[in-house]
């Protein structure tokens, strides 16, 4: 393990949102934005926006990290430029008024199905299914979470079908 | 009629207790975790799940990579294992041709590069 992998995840979140040089062994070099180290093999994901071009990454596994030398401080700007780059598609924006009738109907269908619905979470917006599966708002198939993976399974196609009939 | 069967017994090795007084080579019950591993873990598992949304990005997208020995292929990208030990890719140039899908070792890797959509 060399001196970078040996770092611990805090000082690894330091390199966040900055403008490093990283020494590659074998005299290579790579230069970017921090989006992340992997705390498993410290590798350091970088993002260069080459003119004209689309977004580059740049992955450099731990075990060639020789040295980074931080050259710039990212300002909220490029903060939030790298946070979007890898941000889970965007959602359609529901109204809380929106949200609250998406949820209710969805609640009553699955009641009519006589699936246990219960509400839960501050201000009951999570619906919870039989005790082993809960939905976050907008209720759609991909806010499903269970350890359970039929369970998940079934609900999901469930939900997809009830929203593609009623959408 | 059958003798019942004996349940024979287990020999138990007890092993005595360390130099700093405990520990029959048993691991001591889990302390809760201090503050500041607390913090380390959050840390830890935003990282990761950055880094694992960054693999999922990567997946069938054009890539370049440095190996050892400066050997340099293209490829496209496939996964990842847990640990980047090993990266599949798919359609990987080499001087001997196309190879449909190949294991590149992760020790062997020192980066590689791809353009996001």
């Amino acid at each position: 393990m060399n001196e970078w992998q040996k770092k611990s995840p805090l000082e690894w979140e330091t390199y966040l949102n900055k403008l490093v040089k990283v020494a590659v062994i074998e005299k290579h070099e790579c230069e970017g934005w921090v989006l992340t180290v992997d705390p498993v093999s410290a590798s350091i994901v970088l993002a260069t926006f080459p003119e004209n071009e689309s977004v580059s990454i740049s992955v450099v596994l731990g075990h060639a990290v020789e040295e980074v030398e931080i050259l710039k401080e990212g300002d909220d700007e490029m903060e939030q430029r790298l946070s979007c780059i890898f941000a889970p598609e965007e959602s359609k924006a529901y109204s809380p008024e929106e949200l609250e009738k998406r949820k209710n109907n969805l609640k009553t269908w699955l009641e009519t199905n006589h699936i246990p619905i219960t509400e839960q979470g501050e201000s009951g917006k999570t619906l919870c299914v039989a005790g082993v599966l809960t939905i976050d708002p907008p209720y759609g198939p991909e806010e499903c979470s269970s350890s359970n993976e039929i369970i998940l399974s079934r609900v999901q196609g469930l939900i997809q079908g009830y929203l593609e009939k009623n959408q | 009629m059958t003798p019942a069967e004996e349940p024979v017994p287990v020999p138990v090795l007890r092993l005595p207790r360390g130099p700093d007084g405990r520990g029959r080579g048993f691991e001591s019950r889990r302390r809760h975790p201090a503050r500041g591993e607390a913090e380390a873990q959050r840390a830890r598992a935003r990282l990761r799940r950055r880094f694992l949304r960054a693999l999922a990005a990567a997946r069938g997208r054009p890539a370049r990579f440095w190996l050892r020995a400066g050997v340099r292929v293209d490829a496209t990208f496939g996964a990842a294992d847990r640990e980047a030990a090993a990266l599949l890719v798919e359609a990987l140039r080499t001087p001997l041709g196309l190879q449909e899908a190949a294991l590149l070792r992760g020790p062997d890797v020192l980066c590689f590069r791809f353009p996001l959509p």
